[in-house]
């Protein structure tokens, strides 16, 4: 591979050059090129630059498919997103609410959503006057017309799958297996609160000394997104989460 | 005459960024520096122990706003390195073209603000105006035209889009015409050439014992390159040359970097070429488990101010014990003091400028 410029410039020294006439000329030459061509500059305010839809803008919402789960809250590096109680047709649901003062536009947050909820979006004119303009609800985030290229998929391949020789492109959100420790859970149904996809039910199996039902949680992987919310309000720390790499 | 201390900086237009040099000036004539950095100062190597692993892959992007691909890259790379994850070679060639495409921006940059060190206003905007179509490849490739925010650890975030090898050749083709057209603005002009020669020289045993690295160190004839000598990312498998250059002036680094984006565009040219053959169901990337296992790691990449380096200690659990940082413009700084011994006032911006100061990186 031969060096393009270098073999060609060293040779020249300071005698050899023409003062500055080649720079003016090819100024000049590019002066002639710029009157009769388009512009390559843009009056911004008025005509904006395009941008792919892929662009990472501000983090949008689509509510009705948000189930809620604070994964985005959990991977947000700037701790930007709070869940705030709103309402959702006389119902109280968790959304997420973004502190745009803070946001530093990692797209994370539509990365790790399980769902897809999360979008990025090709907005990035947010400047506002007071910082209370910034923090955006849950329904001030969402973005109309929202495409497929606005998602963030997470795909991959699993090691162990590839060590197998399956060549098999999956979603990497769901694939960890939730589970409980023997003989930590105490039963007291927190974690069947706290589920936004309701994927935990309380099972009985028979009686404890003092006669009372002995609960124990069932985990449908099926339903499981692996938000860790259960682990989070589990007081004896009884819930595990399996890697599954 | 007196000797005079003068602060150039912070805000003075030739510190690219928050930093000081103070000069001990008799007359004109500059005696002694002392570079002062720290403006900057975040924090980031504390912040980063308190973050789980993916976490600090966009706050990478942070140290230095025009090398974010390389800086998020070695991240992820001494990460992998104790994770022990082996990558893809799709996984590894998209990875070079994002840091080749991210080096052509950074010299831009830096041949823009090398224009106007030297008062050349239209060096910086043709210069500016070339970076542009490097920024929309990353816009199309990762969504961000600066922040990339691509390597995963494990892979990279997604794989091309449509049109994109296509949008990059074109970008490169066009590139290399358009820049021997800036070359005659700057080599042919005897102004340019008489500002850079003979200024800011640094011997080859001198850059050696300060730790130089990067195109500082190749302009003054040593011949190593990270990406060549400790080859990562199948950079041995494409076929490119080191730029050096022998007589340590200011104008040695700019040749040197001026050749480094020829050599980008052929590097860009053949990893498009590598990821022809390989088929899109080879893996883009894989997961990579929460906790790291504990035990040191390090791990080096060619950023386009020299070598980069992240050293991690790892305690087993999801977050770093400590991540450290070795910038390679924290250490080309310490230099200033050598390289503008005995130059006048006014050959300052040209000799700083040619070691393109990144600030975020130094002061971290």
């Amino acid at each position: 591979m031969p060096l393009k410029y270098l073999d060609k410039f060293p040779k020249k020294n300071n005698a050899r050059t023409l003062w500055v006439l080649k720079p003016m000329w090819v100024t000049l030459k590019k002066m002639f090129k710029t009157t009769f061509h388009r512009p390559v500059t843009i009056m911004y305010p008025y005509e904006k630059e395009w941008v792919p839809d892929n662009y990472r803008g501000r983090p949008g919402l689509r509510f009705d498919k948000c189930i809620g789960c604070g994964i985005c809250k959990k991977m947000c590096p700037t701790t930007c997103i709070t869940m705030v109680d709103s309402d959702d047709n006389g119902r109280t649901v968790q959304r997420p609410q973004v502190n745009l003062g803070r946001c530093m536009m990692c797209g994370y947050c539509a990365e790790y959503c399980p769902v897809n909820a999360m979008i990025v979006t090709p907005d990035y004119e947010l400047a506002a006057y007071t910082r209370e303009e910034l923090i955006y609800g849950p329904r001030k985030l969402a973005w109309p017309n929202s495409t497929e290229m606005m998602e963030v998929h997470m795909e991959g391949h699993l090691l162990s799958d590839l060590k197998k020789g399956k060549n098999e492109k999956i979603s990497l959100h769901c694939v960890d297996v939730i589970g409980l420790i023997d003989g930590k859970c105490i039963g007291c149904t927190r974690c069947v609160k706290v589920c936004p996809t309701e994927a935990i039910e309380m099972h009985t199996y028979g009686e404890d000394e003092k006669g009372k039902p002995k609960k124990f949680p069932l985990f449908d992987r099926q339903k499981c997104v692996c938000c860790e919310r259960c682990m989070d309000v589990c007081p004896k720390d009884a819930i595990e989460l399996k890697e599954v790499l | 005459m007196a000797d005079m201390w003068v602060t150039m900086g912070p805000q003075h237009p030739f510190s690219h960024g928050l930093w000081t040099l103070k000069v001990r000036v008799d007359g004109e004539v500059v005696k002694d520096a002392i570079p002062v950095i720290g403006y900057l100062h975040r924090g980031w190597e504390k912040e980063c122990e308190n973050r789980t692993y993916p976490l600090i892959i966009p706050m990478a992007d942070r140290l230095c706003y025009s090398a974010s691909m390389t800086w998020s890259h070695v991240y992820c790379k001494v990460v992998e390195e104790a994770m022990g994850i082996e990558l893809s070679d799709r996984a590894k060639y998209l990875r070079v073209v994002a840091d080749e495409i991210c080096r052509l921006q950074s010299h831009l940059m830096w041949l823009a603000a090398m224009g106007t060190d030297l008062g050349n206003l239209t060096v910086f905007l043709w210069a500016l105006r070339e970076r542009e179509f490097f920024l929309d490849l990353n816009v199309k490739l990762c969504g961000q035209r600066l922040t990339t925010n691509y390597p995963r650890l494990g892979g990279v975030r997604n794989d091309m889009p449509y049109f994109f090898e296509r949008d990059c050749m074109r970008a490169v083709n066009r590139f290399e015409k358009v820049l021997w057209e800036i070359i005659g603005l700057t080599d042919e002009s005897s102004i340019f050439l008489s500002r850079m020669r003979d200024v800011g020289v640094i011997s080859r045993k001198d850059a050696a014992n300060y730790g130089l690295t990067g195109p500082t160190m190749r302009g003054c004839g040593v011949d190593f390159d990270v990406r060549r000598d400790d080859p990562y990312c199948n950079y041995d498998l494409l076929d490119w040359e080191v730029p050096v250059c022998k007589e340590g002036d200011a104008y040695a680094r700019y040749k040197v970097r001026i050749e480094e984006m020829f050599q980008s565009c052929e590097i860009i040219r053949q990893a498009m070429a590598k990821l022809d053959s390989i088929p899109k169901t080879d893996p883009i990337r894989v997961k990579a488990p929460r906790n790291v296992p504990a035990g040191t790691h390090f791990a080096r990449v060619e950023d386009p101010r020299g070598e980069s380096l992240m050293y991690l200690v790892s305690d087993g659990t999801d977050r770093p014990y400590r991540l450290k940082v070795r910038s390679p413009i924290f250490v080309n700084v310490s230099a200033s003091k050598h390289l503008v011994q005995g130059v006048r006032i006014a050959d300052i911006p040209a000799i700083m400028g040619t070691i393109d100061m990144c600030l975020g990186e130094t002061d971290r």
